[in-house]
C-alpha cells in the first residue's frame, strides 16, 4: 500500500458520551508519522520494524484513544471531571504520559 | 582506462541541493552525509564532466549509504542522468532521462553500517547519451514512496566506473 500517496480527509467526529472526539486526519497521522522517523534518525536510534509497520502502530494508538477517551474521563475525580476543560483534560494526560516517558 | 576503472567520486560536499525535497547535508560521528528521508522522496545532484578516459562501456554508479535508524526493511535507489554538453541542452530546463533503479535492498541489520548497492547504465540515451569530455548532470533519489525502511537513509559516497 501507498501510504505516502493516501488522499487527505478531514477528521472524524465521533461522540464518546458527551463529548466529541476526532479521530486524527490522514494528514495529521502522516505528519506524526514522519516526525517519529525524524527523531528518531536525529539520534541514530534503532528501529526494527518497517516504517509501514510503524504507520500501523501509529494509527492503532490513536484508535485508542479515541476507544477510550470516554473511560479516561470517567476514572476522574467528579471535581476534575466537571470543572476541567476538554482540553485541560487532554493537556493533564498528556503531562502524566510525558512523565512516566521521561522517568521510564 | 578500462572496464571497472573508477571515473568519478562524488561526496556528499559535492552535493548540489535540488530546490525542490532536497537531501539535506548532515553529519554521522563527524562523517558529512546527505540524508534522504524516509516518508518523501528527496534526491540530490552532482556535476562533473565524463572523464576523456571513458571508452563507451556504459556506467556503474555505486552507491554508499547507511541507515540512520532502520535495522529492518527494505530501500530502493533510483539514479538519472542528464547531458549538457556542447550546445546540447539550454540548463533553464532539467532534462534527466529516465531513472534506473535498485530497489527492494535489504538494509544492514546494524544502522552505522555502510551498505554499497550499484545502478547500471548502459552506453547511449540510457545514460542520455553523454560523451567523454561533456559536462553532465546525475541525480540520485530516494524512492521512499516505495520502500520500506524507517528513518533517514544516508549517502555518503557515490562512486561511477565503467561497467
Amino acid at each position: 500500500m501507498d501510504i505516502l500517496n493516501t488522499p487527505r480527509d478531514t477528521d472524524i467526529g465521533v461522540h464518546v458520551g458527551r463529548r466529541t472526539i476526532a479521530i486524527l486526519s490522514e494528514a495529521n497521522r502522516r505528519a506524526e508519522w514522519a516526525k517519529f522517523m525524524s527523531d528518531s534518525s536525529s539520534t541514530q536510534e534503532e528501529i526494527g520494524i518497517t516504517k509501514q509497520d510503524l504507520r500501523g502502530a501509529l494509527d492503532a494508538v490513536d484508535v485508542w484513544v479515541e476507544a477510550n477517551s470516554g473511560a479516561i474521563n470517567q476514572a476522574l475525580p467528579v471535581v476534575a471531571r466537571s470543572g476541567l476543560t476538554n482540553k485541560q483534560k487532554d493537556r493533564l494526560f498528556l503531562q502524566v504520559v510525558q512523565r512516566r516517558f521521561e522517568v521510564a | 582506462m578500462a572496464s571497472g576503472d573508477t571515473l568519478l567520486i562524488f561526496t556528499p560536499l559535492h552535493n548540489e541541493p535540488p530546490t525542490s525535497d532536497p537531501a539535506t547535508l548532515d553529519l554521522r560521528n563527524n562523517h558529512p552525509v546527505l540524508d534522504f528521508d524516509a516518508a518523501t522522496n528527496e534526491s540530490a545532484i552532482f556535476s562533473a564532466v565524463m572523464p576523456r578516459s571513458y571508452a563507451g562501456g556504459g556506467l556503474t554508479v555505486s552507491l554508499h549509504y547507511a541507515m540512520s535508524s532502520a535495522i529492518s526493511g527494505d530501500i530502493d535507489w533510483d539514479v538519472a542522468l542528464e547531458r549538457i554538453g556542447d550546445q546540447q541542452l539550454d540548463i533553464d530546463t532539467d532534462s534527466f532521462a529516465a531513472v534506473n533503479s535498485v530497489d527492494n535492498t535489504t538494509v544492514p541489520a546494524t544502522s552505522g553500517f555502510v551498505d554499497v548497492v550499484t545502478v547500471i547504465f548502459t552506453d547511449g540515451a540510457d545514460m542520455d547519451s553523454i560523451a567523454v569530455g561533456e559536462a553532465f548532470r546525475l541525480k540520485v533519489i530516494r524512492d521512499a514512496a516505495a520502500d520500506t525502511a524507517t528513518g533517514d537513509a544516508e549517502l555518503l559516497r557515490v562512486e561511477v566506473k565503467e561497467t
